[in-house]
């Protein structure tokens, strides 16, 4: 192949800049599509990664059992921590906390709040950590201290997103009083539909319990296995406990419910990656499809140039010159519209992200995808019809008009 | 083989065959030989198989059967593209009616495209191209496209493309049946000075004025040579 052949390639395409425009319009917009929807794909995995990052995989969440009719005494209780550690042997620690919703007001602001009535581990154990002030202490759940540490939201809601001013503010919840001494950095972790770490008020868990919250509050139960790899044991050994500690005899149904972390992640990335993957088999199929278009091009322009065709063969011109010729028009057709196509994804990319409102991720991944996609599709849908070309008999072709 | 004998046919059948399977004899077997040097015109009737003859010649037809010697090498059973294409590139020259110049590309890049085929770097291609160009006087088209060249000058272009690779033979279909009187004449005028220079010609026409520049005629009538020698009448 010479360069003087890829010139006469350009030459041929653009003698014919509508029709070549056209024929690259699909490979442009399926390469933009494949790029859109590999940052749009990436970005849904990073939401995921975002959104539990705080979250330890190695931890076990226990609630109570939804709709089941099971006597008050045998539910999830803050014992049931003590039976646990007792018992445990691929358990590393676990802790109680009790929450609620509640009125919440500081000021003339005022708003319907989690108050999560913790033990001092639980800061640990969910990785929270403060921006400013101090967390509570045992001593402070002992006492029933009157003291809460701040989920990030609740600072931007009653202290216009400022941690120093809201340090040794009083607020009310309910017809009750609490001082402020600390307040947590923004997790963006939410645990299922029930709770957001951000959306919390942290306030000891005696102290909510026995003066705070009222009816209507759940409990549970936050546990860490020892290591990743013994995470189903322990989540096994977690149900024969507190099966135990419950009572519950063999035909009697789990007064529990426990939510691997491992587990949650994995099903929403999975969720994520089957979108990708989803939304990438639908680009490819309007590549696919702008290949077709391709093709039809490239066989129209065989046919118009039959007789030029014939007269290569006739001065010399060898069946793979020929083939050369036509198939190099139409990866220069695919690879233009490949980068055409990458510029116009990368455009989109930003658009997408403002108007549809989602995370995108620029990834290079999807340029080479995408590229090499489009090359690809020059060259399998081009061949045919070059190789037709290169086929013709000569004196055929130099007979037509 | 005498050394003087550049072309052999022997026998020579070729046959077409209709979509149904039935066959049309253009050649009924036919005889011929070409000497080194030799300016040879084919007249005939029409139909009488003037074309598929050159197309022969020209390697562009596979013969139904019969032998075809080049240089003393029976190239009549060759059919593998790269063989062929050689023979049309390097050993033959082939000069249409209607020029068949590409219409995009300039009179040199036309010229050139043989000894692109042939493998010839651009400078050296380019070089005897316009060479070739100026020794047929077109040294101030060069750079012209075909659209922009009266029909004589493209025809000759298209013979200083038949020439590019220096061939011995050059193959000419009806070259001047496109042209005014005059251009024909100048035309002619260039094939026979190329045939004292030593190419051997072979040329199809139907018109006698122009035949007259060839040393021998042979005329075809239903497929068969039926003179080897005709002389044209007295007029």
């Amino acid at each position: 192949m010479s360069f003087e052949m890829l010139r006469m390639a350009i030459e041929a395409l653009l003698a014919n800049k509508i029709r070549t425009l056209l024929s690259m319009l699909g490979i442009i917009i399926g390469v933009s599509t494949v790029i859109a929807v590999v940052g749009i794909g990436a970005g849904a995995q990073q939401d995921v990664a975002d959104q539990y990052k705080n979250l330890s995989v190695t931890s076990i969440i226990v609630l109570e059992s939804r709709g089941q009719s099971v006597t008050t005494a045998s539910k999830i209780s803050a014992e049931d921590v003590n039976t646990i550690m007792s018992n445990e042997q691929y358990i590393d620690t676990a802790t109680a906390a009790v929450s609620g919703d509640m009125q919440v007001s500081y000021g003339r602001a005022s708003n319907q709040f989690t108050i999560f009535g913790a033990l001092p581990n639980q800061f640990e154990i969910s990785n929270l950590n403060l921006v400013i002030g101090e967390l509570y202490t045992e001593e402070d759940n002992d006492n029933r201290a009157r003291v809460a540490v701040l989920g990030s939201t609740i600072v931007e809601e009653l202290f216009d997103g400022d941690p120093e001013s809201a340090i040794g503010e009083t607020i009310n919840v309910g017809a009750k009083t609490l001082e402020v001494i600390g307040t947590l950095e923004e997790t963006g972790t939410t645990m299922g539909q029930f709770l957001s770490y951000d959306d919390s008020i942290y306030i000891p868990y005696s102290t909510a319990e026995k003066s705070i919250l009222g009816t209507g509050t759940r409990i549970m139960l936050t546990v860490l296995a020892d290591n990743l790899d013994v995470i189903d044991l322990a989540f096994e050994e977690l149900g024969l406990i507190l099966r135990e500690a419950h009572n519950l005899k063999a035909d009697k149904d789990d007064d529990f419910r426990l939510l691997n972390a491992g587990s949650i992640i994995g099903a929403a990335q999975s969720t994520a990656s089957t979108m990708t993957i989803l939304l990438t088999s639908v680009a490819a199929i309007v590549l696919l499809v702008s290949g077709v278009g391709i093709m039809n091009v490239m066989f129209v322009t065989v046919a118009e140039r039959t007789k030029e065709i014939g007269v290569a063969k006739a001065i010399g011109g060898k069946q793979s010159d020929i083939l050369m010729q036509f198939l190099l028009e139409s990866i220069i057709l695919s690879i233009i519209g490949g980068v055409i196509g990458i510029g116009v994804g990368q455009a989109i990319l930003p658009l997408v992200e403002k108007f549809a409102n989602m995370t995108v991720v620029a990834s290079v991944l999807g340029v080479v995808i995408a590229f090499s996609f489009s090359v690809i599709v020059g060259i399998f849908f081009g061949f045919y019809p070059a190789l037709k070309a290169s086929r013709l008999d000569p004196v055929d072709a130099l007979r037509s008009e | 083989m005498p050394e003087n004998i550049l072309i052999h046919l022997e026998n020579i059948h070729k046959s077409y065959f209709l979509s149904n399977g039935i066959e049309v004899p253009i050649l009924k077997g036919l005889d011929l030989t070409v000497n080194k040097g030799e300016f040879l015109v084919i007249m005939g009737e029409s139909g009488g198989g003037k074309s598929t003859l050159l197309n022969i010649l020209g390697c562009l037809h596979p013969l139904t059967s019969g032998s075809y010697h080049m240089k003393g090498e029976n190239i009549g059973t060759v059919r593998d593209d790269y063989t062929l294409a050689f023979i049309r590139n390097k050993l033959i020259g082939f000069v249409f009616q209607q020029f068949n110049l590409l219409s995009k590309s300039t009179a040199l890049k036309n010229v050139a495209l043989p000894a692109l085929y042939a493998g010839s770097p651009k400078h050296e291609r380019e070089e005897n191209a316009a060479k070739i160009l100026k020794s047929l006087g077109l040294e101030d088209r060069i750079h012209h496209k075909p659209t922009e060249l009266s029909g004589g000058q493209q025809q000759r272009v298209a013979i200083a493309r038949s020439l590019v690779n220096d061939p011995e033979i050059i193959l000419a279909d009806e070259p001047t049946g496109a042209l005014d009187t005059k251009s024909g004449k100048e035309v002619m005028k260039i094939f026979k000075d190329l045939n004292e220079k030593g190419k051997t010609i072979i040329m199809v026409t139907h018109e006698p004025a122009i035949a007259t520049y060839g040393d021998r005629i042979i005329f075809l009538r239903d497929g068969q040579i039926i003179d080897q020698d005709y002389k044209l009448p007295k007029l």
